[in-house]
């Protein structure tokens, strides 16, 4: 039997809604996969490009950046501009021959731990089928 | 000198304990110990959160002399912050500390006991590279001063300046016309208790001139606020004279400019500047109020009047909340002074919101007012006659005529809003009302700590909205500001490192807050950490990795990326 393939995934969560759309899902008990790995930040607009770019380029087979619902960044328009961000790094995640799909935004509330797990287990999932990030070169840090 | 980490896993009852082997967890912790340079200490505790926990910590790290400490435990959504006041019962900074999420992000979402347990594992790595590389911080305190800006003399204003105003605290209330009060004072009667002369807002006013904490300033603008919640350096200029200036310091400055309405003129279809005897509603309050009579030009009392409700409403995109209940009171005064009077109020939709305006509503039909809700509408003029001409909500077309016609123009915001929002750093929305920091959950605040929005400034309003306003931001103030404390600002903001900064302001274009200026002189970004926010947004912005997120460094977040994908 082939070995099953279990993708490495970081999930960038910003604090005040995503965060704590996770710790809600987790107090709900939902089962969610654990092939990704929490990393908490105030705002999704702390994510700069470098920080995508780089831990894609060291092997992350996927990134999910969450953050709250457009309108309710507890920083005002933190998420506008990670949401710029995102669609512009998109565009140059494909010239490092790396499926754009790699890399996922999501808004999720604190009120959402539901849709919290379902994004995970989703992106998950889908990761699971593009097969292990074929970039594997460990540059600088 | 070598690094001493203590780990300490909770058992969070059986939370924890039943959903992940510990002992497990803390045999390959404990393997990563390289002494001399790294030595970690790896222990379990039953409850840290609990008194006897919290002791055991701080023993533990005074005992041992932990250099760095992390906790393998819950959210630190719910405990960040009791295990940093353990750390700063002892001697360690508790910025060298780090909370590690097993319980809502492992023990109770992994069913698999192998792979929850894997997965702590591999969390609690993240967090003892991360903690290393974690850097001390120092919280610091700040004066602040009680005292408090109020711009706009209105309603609202006044009402704020009295809540705020008291033996340790000034208030500056700035108005730019030659007296205060606002619009209300232009008024005859306030609705909808027809008996409610201006008696009570008299005293207000006379409350406010006796206050010897309020500080009056008519005739006067804001010319420059600068600075952060706790210390505003305010600037005031006389309107007459430019030199006439007034300079003095406050805590908290609260916007209660208020409204002007909309100018009729621009909608030409309603005839407004160019017809004789249409007037707009406040110019028959204030000649109501000024003469007590209500005349046509010619000098004789109108034999009809038309009464038209919502203009500008489909121009500006939303109800002006106030127009109906006051176009009843109109009417009321009309029926009063005229009693053979024939009045038609023309609306597009009611909007009755208080408990007592749907009583004020039917009282007004019954004093024989006719109501006729319209599609469209405009006003014609055919030898010297005046048409309302109107498409019923049926589709049919019919005109009647009218003496005298009365507008309700849309409220909007006091000319010069945008200024102040300018002064300020606050924003105006699509509406140019003062933007809020939330439309329902936080409305008086703006998204600048310590200055307020309140009263028709926000959004159109009556008199209770408004005072309901001031009496809030009082409680806000009052509460926040508070004399002789001391403020302690975000300690973990951003900083600029002046040595890459190329001075290309990309930063300053995206922070909310304007917490980074420019220094002109050497060419380069500084963060004012009192205004800062941490949100970590300029970092993420600047091309030349010049900005940094203090605890939320590229460097920290990669030792846990690194632990991520190993
Ligand atoms: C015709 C009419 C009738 C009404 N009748 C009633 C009624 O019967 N009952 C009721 O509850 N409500 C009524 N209202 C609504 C009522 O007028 C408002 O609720 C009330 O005036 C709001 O108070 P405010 O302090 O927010 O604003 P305002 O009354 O507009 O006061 C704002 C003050 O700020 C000053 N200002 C503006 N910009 C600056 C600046 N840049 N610097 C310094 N000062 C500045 C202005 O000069 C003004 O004095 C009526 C409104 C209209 C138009
Ligand atoms: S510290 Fe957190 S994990 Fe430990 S007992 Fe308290 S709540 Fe549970
Ligand atoms: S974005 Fe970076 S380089 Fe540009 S001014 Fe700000 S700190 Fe300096
Ligand atoms: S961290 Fe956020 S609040 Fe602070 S200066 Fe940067 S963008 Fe502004
Ligand atoms: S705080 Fe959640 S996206 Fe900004």
């Amino acid at each position: 039997m082939k070995e099953q393939f279990t993708p490495k995934i970081v999930g960038f969560l910003c604090n005040w809604c995503s965060y704590a759309g996770a710790d809600l899902a987790g107090a709900a008990k939902l089962k969610i996969m654990p092939s990704l790995t929490v990393i908490r930040v105030m705002c999704s607009s702390r994510i700069d490009p470098n920080l995508v770019l780089t831990t894609l380029l060291l092997g992350a087979d996927g990134i999910l950046i969450a953050g709250c619902h457009p309108g309710d960044c507890h920083y005002e328009k933190g998420n506008y501009y990670a949401r710029r961000r995102f669609a512009l790094l998109k565009k140059v995640i494909k010239t490092l021959k790396i499926d754009p799909e790699r890399l996922q935004l999501s808004w999720v509330s604190a009120s959402e731990g539901k849709r919290y797990a379902e994004v995970v287990n989703q992106f998950t999932e889908k990761i699971k089928k593009l097969g292990p990030n074929p970039i594997q070169t460990k540059p600088y840090l | 000198m070598s690094d001493k980490i203590g780990v300490y896993v909770c058992e969070c009852g059986p939370n924890i304990a039943d959903k992940v082997d510990i002992k497990k967890i803390l045999a390959e912790i404990s393997a990563l110990n390289e002494p001399p340079e790294k030595i970690i200490i790896a222990k379990k505790h039953k409850l840290l959160c609990s008194k006897e926990g919290q002791d055991f910590l701080a023993d533990e790290i005074t005992k041992n002399e932990l250099t760095h400490l992390v906790i393998a435990a819950c959210s630190p959504r719910d405990h960040d912050i009791t295990f940093m006041n353990v750390c700063k019962k002892t001697d360690l900074n508790p910025y060298l500390y780090k909370l590690v999420n097993i319980r809502e992000h492992c023990a109770w979402i992994i069913p698999d006991k192998d792979e929850a347990t894997e997965k702590a594992i591999q969390y609690i790595r993240a967090g003892i590279s991360r903690v290393t590389y974690q850097a001390p911080l120092t919280e610091k305190e700040l004066d602040s001063i009680p005292d408090v800006l109020v711009i706009g003399a209105g309603i609202a204003g006044i009402e704020a300046s009295l809540s705020l105003a008291g033996e340790n605290r000034k208030v500056y209330l700035v108005e730019k016309t030659s007296s205060i009060g606002g619009k209300v004072t232009r008024f005859e009667k306030i609705l909808p208790h027809q008996g409610t002369n201006l008696d009570i807002i008299q005293e207000k006013i006379q409350a406010v001139q006796e206050n010897e904490n309020i500080k009056v300033f008519t005739e006067t603008e804001v010319e420059k606020a600068i600075g952060f919640f706790g210390n505003f350096e305010i600037i005031l200029k006389n309107i007459h004279n430019e030199e006439q200036k007034n300079d003095f310091k406050v805590g908290a400055v609260v916007v209660a400019t208020g409204f002007d309405l909309t100018d009729p003129e621009k909608i030409p279809r309603y005839g407004y500047g160019k017809i004789e005897d249409i007037y707009t509603s406040m110019e028959i309050e204030e000649s109501n109020s000024k003469t007590g009579k209500i005349l046509l030009k010619s000098g004789k009392p109108p034999k009809s009047a038309a009464l038209i409700h919502c203009v500008g409403r489909e121009e500006k995109g939303y109800c002006s909340r106030v127009c109906c209940n006051y176009m009843f009171k109109i009417a009321q005064y009309l029926k009063e002074k005229i009693p053979a009077i024939k009045i038609t109020e023309f609306y597009q939709d009611l909007c009755l919101p208080n408990k007592a305006d749907q009583e004020f509503f039917i009282d007004t039909k019954n004093k024989g007012v006719d109501f006729i809700r319209f599609k469209d509408i405009a006003v014609r003029q055919k030898d010297k006659e005046k048409f309302i001409e109107y498409t019923k909500m049926d589709g049919k077309k019919e005109k009647i005529s009218a003496e005298m016609i009365i507008l309700a123009p849309a409220i909007e915001p006091a000319e010069g809003s945008k200024d102040i929002a300018e002064l300020l750093n606050i924003s105006l929305d699509e509406t140019g009302f003062f933007q809020e920091a939330h439309q329902k959950l936080n409305p008086v605040a703006t998204s600048i700590d310590g200055v307020y929005i309140i009263g028709s400034a926000q959004n159109p309003k009556d008199i209770s909205d408004s005072i309901i306003d001031a009496q809030a931001v009082g409680g806000k103030i009052l509460t926040q500001l508070i004399p002789g404390v001391k403020l302690v600002p975000e300690v973990t903001v951003s900083e600029i490192s002046d040595a890459f900064c190329t001075g290309c302001q990309t930063c300053l274009s995206v922070c909310s807050y304007g917490a980074i200026y420019f220094d002109e002189d050497r060419n380069i970004s500084i963060v004012n950490e009192a205004i800062c926010r941490g949100c970590g947004n300029c970092v993420a912005s600047c091309p030349s990795g010049a900005a940094h997120a203090k605890h939320f460094t590229s460097a920290q977040i990669y030792q846990e990326v690194l632990e991520a994908i190993r």
